[in-house]
């Protein structure tokens, strides 16, 4: 029989990826994990592709158990993570034996945190990825008892007597705070809100209840656009903001449909949404304009600092001798 | 024929194509025979492409390909398109068993009244001549439609459901759609097609593609079992 990861207490938890990718043209949303960065970072910690497959947990708290040693990483928003009780780092690898059950408590600041395991774990897959689609109604949510098939095993690596954390690899942390400060570049529709389109930066708005993976709706001052008529429906990219109706900025985020028809303001950038996917009621962003070419610039700098990350863990799992991933 | 576009950055990932022919026909065709042209080139790094009217959004990886190089590429691709005449796509044609009014269609009555017609005239328009598929939009490869010659656009309704049942017949401003899946919605509904709209298991996800007509047929309550669940597939000849 197969090794498995035994889910205890699932809270929001769900097989996650970074998205189902080519398929906008069929109207499907890209989605995947809504902070990029944190999944990339822990699938590369666990020794993974950036893309295998991992565990989202969303805010409420999550615990497993393995029936075989293995070795996770865990990222994103701050929590409490305990290995048998024991207190352990996020954004390390991190061997747990067998039996050992592993926790994830207090998820504060952020709303999302990456569990990957070496080896990924087995997952059904829809057009190429696991990622959930609320429309299609694919999703792999987590339930207390349900049993993921692991794809490999990693001997237990840690010290034996003295548990100190066996890693120091200098991982790309992403930065948590009360509030946040996000980057976006100016949209394809910006001139439609005329000298409101300034109120955008000019004071903080607040994440509502009503944000998930389809969009963050945020209150404030909201631009008010100036001219009038419906524009016809038109792909629109995911992080753009848009002035809907009401009082309310609608930030797009992954799950968004492909296809809208409301102005463009600005668009969040690539760094800007795996910060947004963090964002939880009640906190506070300000946005930061920038161009397109430095938007670019923090984005590629971020993916090679995962990709620096990735020849460090390579080189550490080999003087370890950590199997590769099959 | 390719017509005039302009090539706009949407963000740092994403490029925005339109086309300004001023003709809605010509910029329809322009956007989908460049988003054709584009995709079968395989840009790398690229990982969306998405026409619909007048428009065309490419979305891609900034870390593996840039602006400049997509919009060069985009630039490369309509010029060919405005040397030779692509040989069109040859359109298909779906037949569509709906089942108006009542409950499948609980806004029939409302759409009737707002367009100052009577239900039997709705349907009878709705169903009269084929509707062009103009693009595949949210939620899910939606066949967005062409509406039916309606003496003026319907309204969007002022609450949208929280979820509209697959098969969901319904229109909007000068559109019409049928919902492959279940979603939220503020489009009217008219009626519901007991065809199965999606298979999510085939390839291609969807049997339809822009440029495809269908062609609405009101049938009678009692026939719905007759068709339930077939999947929806072009007509023959």
């Amino acid at each position: 029989m197969a090794d498995t990861l035994t889910v205890h207490r699932a809270g929001l938890a769900t097989v996650q990826d970074l998205g189902r990718f080519g398929h906008s043209r069929y109207g499907l949303p890209v989605n995947g994990a809504l902070d990029q960065h944190s999944a990339r970072v822990a699938n590369v910690l666990a020794g993974n592709d950036e893309g295998a497959p991992l565990i989202e947990i969303t805010a409420l708290d999550f615990s497993c158990t393995p029936s075989t040693d293995v070795l996770i990483a865990v990222t994103g928003a701050p929590a409490e993570l305990t290995v048998g009780g024991v207190r352990r780092d996020q954004w390390e690898p991190v061997s747990v034996p067998a039996g050992e059950t592993i926790a994830v408590t207090g998820i504060r600041l952020g709303l999302r945190v990456y569990l990957a395991v070496l080896g990924s774990v087995e997952t059904p897959s829809l057009l190429g990825s696991c990622a959930p689609d609320t429309i299609l109604g694919f999703a792999q949510t987590l339930r207390g008892d349900d049993e993921l098939a692991l794809r490999t095993h990693c001997p237990p690596i840690d010290h034996p007597v003295f548990r100190i954390p066996l890693f120091r690899l200098n991982a790309p942390v992403a930065h948590f705070g009360d509030s946040w400060t996000i980057d976006v570049t100016d949209g394809p529709d910006l001139e439609e809100f005329g000298d409101t389109a300034e109120r955008l930066f000019r004071s903080a708005f607040t994440v509502t209840p009503r944000s998930n993976h389809i969009g963050l709706r945020l209150s404030g001052d909201v631009p008010r656009r100036t001219t009038s008529g419906e524009p016809l429906s038109r792909g629109v990219p995911v992080g753009a903001v848009e002035v809907p109706a009401g009082d309310e900025l609608l930030v797009l985020h992954r799950g968004r449909g492909v296809t809208a028809g409301y102005p463009v303001l600005a668009v969040v950038t690539a760094t800007g949404l795996s910060a947004l996917g963090q964002a939880r009621p009640g906190q506070s962003i300000r946005f930061r304009r920038r161009t397109v070419a430095d938007a670019v610039s923090a984005h590629r700098a971020q993916r090679h600092a995962i990709h620096a990350l990735k020849s460090r863990v390579r080189t550490a799992f080999d003087a370890l001798r950590i199997p590769a991933t099959p | 024929m390719g017509g005039d576009i302009v090539i706009a950055d949407c963000g740092d990932s994403a490029i925005v194509v339109k086309a300004v022919d001023g003709d809605t026909a010509r910029a329809w065709h322009t956007v989908h025979a460049l988003a054709d042209a584009f995709e079968a080139a395989r840009p790398g790094g690229v990982y969306g492409i998405v026409p619909t009217y007048d428009s065309l959004l490419i979305e891609f990886d900034c870390f593996h390909t840039d602006h400049t190089t997509v919009r060069r590429a985009l630039r490369h691709e309509a010029d060919r398109l405005g040397e030779r005449s692509f040989p069109a796509t040859r359109s298909r044609r779906f037949v569509v068993p709906v089942v108006y009014g009542g409950d499948h269609g609980p806004d029939l009555p409302l759409v009737a009244e707002q367009l100052g017609l009577t239900e039997h005239e709705v349907v009878a328009l709705h169903s009269a001549a084929p509707l062009t598929v103009r693009c595949l939009g949210a939620p899910a490869a939606a066949p967005m439609m062409d509406g039916p010659a309606f003496p003026r656009p319907v309204p969007r309704l002022a609450s949208p459901r929280i979820s509209v049942v697959p098969g969901s017949i319904a229109v909007a401003g000068r559109q019409a759609v049928v919902s492959p899946m279940p979603s939220p919605g503020g489009w009217p509904l008219l009626g519901r097609t007991p065809l199965r709209v999606l298979d999510l298991d085939a390839e291609p996800l969807a049997p339809y593609r822009p440029g495809d007509t269908f062609q609405f047929v009101p049938i009678d309550p009692a026939r719905w079992d007759e068709h339930a669940g077939t999947p929806l597939a072009a007509a023959h000849g």
